[in-house]
């Protein structure tokens, strides 16, 4: 989230597109409905009828996969309406940059496709520069070649009647929710985005992000109380989680992981620093050294020195154009090459698209271990229905853990606060912590390393790894994460400005010359010398307006900062654009900011307010896009229909690893989606576990319309089978008026969905909508397109499947 | 002045939050369910299930709509649950509670034959007792808390208070927004009046709500009853009695029944088939 939960409240539109909160996220609602109480209008943008939108002011259905002509046409809407606000977008956006004049978008392809490698050379998406280093603009929008004429350009084909062709959506109900959105592009009005996987699982996911990224920053949404575009993130932790670098990509704090060609600490480090000679710019990623070095400390202490590159080397280096995503390992690991795997926290026999490509893929271990609170699919797998366990040769090690309420230490939420909590209850039987397994893991490791040195003894030998024998101290771990100096961290004139052994106070006393060491350095001023910043429990709003801060409850990283882009919530000149949500004020008097921390403590306009971009404003563009510098539609990799905008169906640049497992419309006519429901918790082994819940869906369902049920003879309640390409798994028929066939140009398109939570294992069993989705990434982030696939629904063959009850 | 609790459907998010909090601190155990097409589960209050939401798929004026309902017992103000009781085993407590004495009850189902909402529930296997419902969290409220259900709710569809407070901010409601809601205050005067208040955005009557008159239900059945004394009461007679309170309660919902204006989800089903 840009900005955070309680902040839903302070909106005047809130726009929730995939997403689903009011039953995936239904503590948001509190805000949501309090927004609602000052009179918000709500809006709720979803192939199905859902909890959510029995809440929504305007319900628009639109089939699955085709977000961003939605969006398109509604970026058309604004800048044909002139509904856009001038001076923000002017000032804090890329509007006004000029473009490499060879940029070209023709017959749904963007400049410097190379087909070979279905991969873009992106050079002609940049800006044209000056000789003082600094893109060339045209302040008056009006150059045929800046951003803003460009985009304006590209939109100019989604108006309402196309748009309405590809998404089903009426195009009244299309002008509704535009009108709604696009009444926030002034001052005293803002707009929120709430989104989930509804916008990411799609082979074009991360577009339908910077869609709403443009649309936002034309409305002047961003960085303002009640605005900002919201992930709601689906695991309570996740967000914790991937700022500690879980993708395979990432170092902790979103540090690029280093490649095989940066072989030298200067190079990777260089690579990774933006250059900007723009004085307004903060271009905040030039302290990149600092971070990495930092981090580098702390993994390897004193083995860490200037000599020997902080231990830099000891890294391990991603090969160059190497992709390790999930999508990666299930063909690798059938084809052996993945001896063994530790399925940490995780049920991907379940949770994973392609399920049963993942299931066979394990029977090509010599071991795996999983670490859950309860036998799961995946420690199952050899067990499976269906499979002889004696042609399965992988051995089993099943870890039993303790659940996150059975231990002590953060918990980050979608706001990015990260909260501490306590043991509430002591683990049951063997169950140990998660920190007390790794660390047995790892002193084993070292013992067995430090007996028979291999060749890549050293990361292992060289690393810090002070955590004694039994538990870790996730208060140790909290305070590491935060950083200290290793020796004394002097200022310019010699002064020591942090004592070594010291705690730092946060990020910005972090050096790259190894007198600090720090885990993550976005959590920098989470424990520092005053203590457990994230312990706090002070509900006070601190707010002068009470828009709902808190500012003394937890931490929010970056430095306690609520709301994310802030300084984008007043002018150059200093005012807050609306008086009423004034999220930050200039004291004059007193030279400094009141009100949330914000975004750098220049005075006003001595800097632009996106400091994490290189030139300091929002991208109406996004030339650093693996898919194309503008949003565009492009059909799911399977669709029922053909893409009316162009020749290019698809995503070109889209991840299908595994090209056969796809299906054909004749087979499969309708659009499948999967979603979750309140009653279950992901993959279902917490929930399907505990009887309260299980009573409640008992059982894996479809949703089908009541049209498609008549024309396939189906009755509610009655079970199905429902197939992909990829599988086949029985459910019951939910038969419902909240899902509607889709008119697309003339073409009747049924879309049926169903929760994901089911497997066999657990209390209440049943099929995983997973084995029907197919292996097939987003070109950007390679998150598997699980949201819109081709299946069938039937009946039963052989009965009429009416249930007994 | 008695405890109330009003809810609010036009805020309810169906999350059943409420529905699990309630087993949860009653350590009501789950029961053994089937999807039958429906979100709602399990399909009726009991014994294990002190309360539930329901989903009602409706429409009204061609605009689907989905509506969520808590159900559980609504603490009459004139219980003829606890009129029907021969033995003293419910009460109407001064808090609001009708509260249940499991070591008073014989296990006859009077209360359940009484009740014009359907809800004691008569349960083999209980071991709270022969009878099961809500009970309104006494023991919370005697601990000053308010109901777990209340406590788990994210969106303040249910709110714990005194019922001329719940009241006054029930009208509140339906005065600043009158297009949300239809004006009804269920529970104020139905069958002589509850501690469980209801709003709705919808006719009661579609979303399955008996259509009660003002009258207490509680008049006939202790007329009956006092005619009637104790444990001594023979078989026949009791069959009679109950067959009186049963009929008496059909004759009230008949005279109070308000033609429906909406359709059901199930109804139009019926209609296309
Ligand atoms: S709803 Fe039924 S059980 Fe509850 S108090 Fe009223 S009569 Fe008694
Ligand atoms: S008041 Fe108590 S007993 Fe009644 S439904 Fe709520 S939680 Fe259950
Ligand atoms: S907890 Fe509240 S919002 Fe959720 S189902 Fe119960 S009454 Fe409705």
């Amino acid at each position: 989230m840009t900005n955070h939960w309680i902040d839903l409240k302070n909106s005047d539109v809130i726009l929730i597109m995939g997403a689903n909160p009011a039953e995936n996220h239904p503590i948001s609602f509190r805000w949501v409905m309090a927004a609602k109480d000052r009179g918000a209008t709500v809006i709720h943008v979803d192939p199905r009828f859902t909890r959510t939108s029995t809440q929504a002011d305007i319900y628009a259905s639109l089939r699955s996969g085709t977000d961003i002509a939605f969006l398109g046409g509604l970026i058309k809407f604004i800048l044909d309406n002139d509904l856009y606000q001038k001076e923000y977008v002017v000032e804090y956006t890329n509007a006004s940059y000029l473009v490499h004049s060879d940029y070209t978008f023709d017959a749904g392809i963007f400049s410097g496709f190379q087909s070979d490698k279905a991969t873009y050379d992106k050079s002609t998406w940049w800006y044209q520069m000056g000789e003082d280093g600094i893109q060339l603009m045209d302040r008056t929008l009006q150059d045929a070649n800046c951003v803003f004429q460009l985009m304006r350009q590209h939109y100019a084909r989604y108006d309402l009647e196309t748009v309405s062709n590809i998404t089903g959506t009426p195009v009244a109900d299309l002008r509704r929710v535009y009108e709604a959105v696009a009444s926030t592009g002034r001052p005293d009005r803002v707009a929120t985005i709430m989104y989930a996987m509804g916008w990411t699982q799609h082979t074009h996911g991360a577009q339908n992000i910077r869609a709403a990224t443009i649309i936002q920053s034309l409305l002047g949404n961003m960085g303002m109380a009640g605005g900002g575009i919201n992930a709601l993130r689906g695991e309570s932790n996740v967000q914790g989680s991937t700022d500690h670098g879980l993708l395979f990509h990432l170092l902790p704090g979103y540090l690029a992981a280093p490649r095989a060609k940066f072989q030298a600490l200067a190079d990777y480090i260089d690579a990774n620093t933006p250059k900007c000679s723009d004085p307004l710019s903060a271009n905040w990623w030039q302290n990149f050294g600092k971070y990495a070095v930092s981090l580098l400390k702390w993994l390897y202490g004193d083995h860490a020195t200037a000599d020997n590159e902080f231990g830099y080397g000891w890294l391990p280096k991603l090969a160059d154009g190497g992709n390790y995503s999930w999508l990666t390992y299930w063909p690798t690991m059938r084809s052996g090459k993945i001896k063994g795997f530790i399925a940490w926290g995780q049920n991907p026999a379940v949770s994973s698209t392609h399920a049963n490509g993942v299931r066979q893929a394990l029977e090509h271990l010599e071991w795996m271990v999983t670490v859950n609170l309860w036998d799961t699919e995946t420690s199952s797998f050899w067990q499976r229905p269906g499979v002889d366990p004696a042609t399965i040769q992988t051995e089993v090690f099943m870890l039993p853990c303790a659940a996150s309420v059975e231990k002590e230490g953060s918990i980050t939420n979608s706001g990015r606060w990260a909260q501490w909590r306590y043991t509430a209850a002591e683990a049951p039987g063997e169950a140990m912590s998660d920190g007390w397994i790794i660390n047995q893991i790892m002193r084993r490791l070292r013992q067995l390393y430090a007996a028979a040195p291999g060749p890549n003894a050293d990361p292992i030998l060289n690393l810090a790894w002070e955590y004694g024998e039994g538990e870790i101290d996730t208060h140790q771990v909290a305070r590491q994460i935060n950083g200290w100096a290793t020796s004394d961290v002097k200022d310019k004139d010699g002064n020591v400005i942090v004592a070594g052994g010291k705690q730092v106070k946060n990020f910005t006393q972090l050096q790259a010359d190894g007198s600090t060491a720090c885990a993550c350095w976005i959590y920098s001023g989470s424990y520092n010398e005053e203590g457990n910043m994230m312990a706090r429990r002070d509900p006070v709003d601190t707010h002068p307006q009470g828009l709902g801060l808190c500012s003394n409850w937890a931490w929010a990283w970056p430095l306690n900062r609520r709301i994310i882009y802030n300084r984008a919530s007043v002018t150059m000149r200093g005012e807050p654009i609306d008086p009423a949500r004034a999220l930050i004020r200039w004291n004059a008097a007193e030279k400094k900011w009141e009100g949330d921390v914000p975004d750098g403590g220049w005075p006003p306009g001595e800097r632009l307010p996106f400091i994490m971009r290189r030139g300091g404003r929002a991208r109406l563009m996004g030339p650093s896009m693996a898919d194309g510098p503008f949003p565009e539609h492009y059909e799911p990799w399977e669709s029922p229909v053909f893409n009316p905008l162009h020749p290019q169906e698809t995503n070109p640049a889209l991840w299908d690893l595994e090209k056969d497992a796809k299906g054909a419309t004749h087979a499969f006519p309708l659009v499948g989606t999967t979603y979750r429901v309140s009653e279950h918790w992901q993959t279902g082994a917490m929930t399907r576990n505990l009887p309260w819940l299980a009573e409640m869906q008992p059982e894996m369902f479809v949703e089908i319309s009541p049209q498609l049920a008549a024309e396939r003879g189906i009755a509610n309640g009655e079970q199905v089978l429902v197939e992909s390409a990829r599988g086949a798994i029985e459910a019951v028929a939910l038969v419902t008026p909240r899902f509607q066939p889709f008119d697309i140009g003339g073409q009747i398109v049924h879309e049926v969905g169903m929760p994901y939570h089911w497997g066999y294992t657990g209390l209440v069993k049943g099929g995983s909508a997973n084995e029907l989705t197919p292996p097939v990434g987003d070109a950007n982030t390679m998150i598997p397109e699980t949201k819109a696939f081709l299946c069938n629904v039937r009946k039963l063959p052989g009965g009429n499947g009416r249930k007994e009850v | 002045m008695s405890n109330a609790m009003l809810i609010d459907l036009t805020r309810c998010i169906g999350c059943r939050g409420c529905q699990a909090a309630c087993k949860q601190w009653h350590d009501l155990p789950a029961e053994s369910t089937r999807n039958l097409g429906s979100y709602q589960n399990p399909p009726k209050t009991s014994g294990k299930t002190w309360t539930l939401i329901s989903f009602d798929e409706i429409t009204v004026d061609g605009q689907l709509d989905w509506v969520f309902a808590k159900r559980q017992c609504m603490h009459c103000q004139h219980p003829a649950c606890a009129s029907a009781c021969t033995v003293g085993a419910l009460h109407k407590t001064a808090d609001g509670p009708v509260a249940y004495d499991a070591a008073k009850c014989i296990g006859c189902r009077y209360c359940q034959y009484a009740c014009p909402y359907d809800i004691p529930a008569y349960e083999w296997d209980q071991t709270l007792g022969l009878i099961g419902k809500c009970d309104f969290c006494v023991d919370r409220q005697a601990a000053g808390l308010e109901p777990a259900c209340v406590k788990a709710c994210p969106t303040e569809a249910l709110v714990f208070g005194k019922r001329s407070d719940l009241l006054a901010e029930a009208r509140r409601r339906l005065a600043r927004t009158p297009h949300n809601y239809v004006q009804h205050i269920y529970g104020e005067h139905e069958a002589g009046g509850a501690s469980m208040l209801y709003l709705s955005s919808v006719p009661f009557a579609s979303l399955g709500f008996p259509t009660l008159a003002a009258e207490p239900a509680t008049a006939y059945t202790e007329l009956i009853m006092r005619q009637t004394p104790g444990i001594a009461l023979g078989v026949a007679a009791g069959a009679s009695a109950v067959y009186w309170i049963i009929r008496r309660r059909q004759m009230m919902q008949e005279q109070a029944a308000a033609p429906a204006t909406v359709t059901t989800a199930e109804s139009a089903e019926e209609v296309q088939s």
